[in-house]
């Protein structure tokens, strides 16, 4: 899993094995994540295959038997930082202050989970949980992709994204609350939820 | 003494944590975080609070939302062919 220390020397024909074994079949939800990091197709492509090529360019950093797919999330996200997000010069929106101090506070925000009720959870159709989770900010919409979607443990999301376990503990909390507040917003204006 | 009785019944009804705590806990339920202690607790306190009970019940709703409602898009064919020749040019 780490990028930094472990060496190998493959073979091109071992490179190509783990390429093709552990590699390629982690493709789709790559390429899901793209999609929903970038909203467009071809972005998606572009960006799932620059992560590939450099994942086989810097294969001999790749313990073979390890998490493969954190591995390539990892590339994948690093990338999409410094190339695709640079493109669209889009600020950060994230008050990360308020954030971390999230578990060091006395007020549990419960309120929030309140006025949202499970019926109208259930209740929701693809497309309104899709414009729901795309009108977060990247950096909460990315944790929960990560954790809900994709089923990484904590340990794995605070590697792939290089912060630690508590600030995605906290990060994901704040996230959970913004979907729920669109999701009831969209409840309400549909007429739902009183 | 009143006090003390009090919180005597509130524990015994609700097990050993508060609904803070339980509150705290709910996410790293959800997410299969949780110490097997930890769950254990949980358990016992949202048998006996029903708020805490249905905010567990909203959290695991919403994630199930997530991973049944979304669309999951099939990767186009031609990207895997186009990384596999890039690949195996440079090799
Ligand atoms: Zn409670």
């Amino acid at each position: 899993m780490s990028i930094e220390k472990i060496k190998q020397n493959y073979s091109n024909l071992e490179k190509e094995g783990i390429f093709e074994k552990e590699f390629l079949p982690h493709i789709n939800p790559m390429y899901n994540f793209a999609y929903r990091l970038t909203y467009d197709d071809d972005d998606a492509k572009d960006l799932v295959q620059e992560t590939y090529l450099k994942a086989f360019r810097f294969l001999n950093s790749f313990q073979q038997g390890t998490n493969a797919k954190a591995w390539l999330f990892r590339i994948l996200k690093n990338s999409f930082i410094n190339d695709f997000r640079k493109k669209s010069k889009q600020p950060p929106k994230i008050d990360y202050q308020e954030v971390e101090t999230y578990y060091n506070s006395d007020n549990v925000d419960v309120s929030m989970t309140t006025d949202l009720r499970v019926e109208t959870v259930q209740h929701m159709i693809g497309d309104e949980v899709s414009n729901a989770l795309n009108a977060l900010d990247v950096d909460f919409r990315t944790v929960i992709i990560l954790c809900d979607l994709e089923g990484f443990t904590y340990e794995e999301m605070s590697k792939i994204l290089d912060i630690p376990i508590g600030t995605i503990r906290s990060r994901l909390h704040r996230a959970r609350n913004l979907l729920k507040e669109k999701l009831h917003e969209y409840a309400k204006s549909m007429g739902f939820n009183k | 003494m009143a006090t003390n009785l009090f919180s005597w019944i509130k524990q015994s009804v609700f097990g050993k944590i508060s609904c803070k705590k339980c509150l705290e806990l709910l996410e790293l339920i959800t997410d299969n975080e949780a110490s097997s202690e930890e769950e254990k607790r949980f358990r016992e306190h949202i048998n006996a609070c029903l708020p805490c009970y249905e905010s567990f019940n909203l959290e695991k709703s919403i994630k199930e939302m997530l991973q049944t409602k979304l669309e999951k898009k099939q990767v186009p064919e031609d990207l895997i062919e186009s990384i596999k020749l890039k690949i195996r040019n440079h090799t």
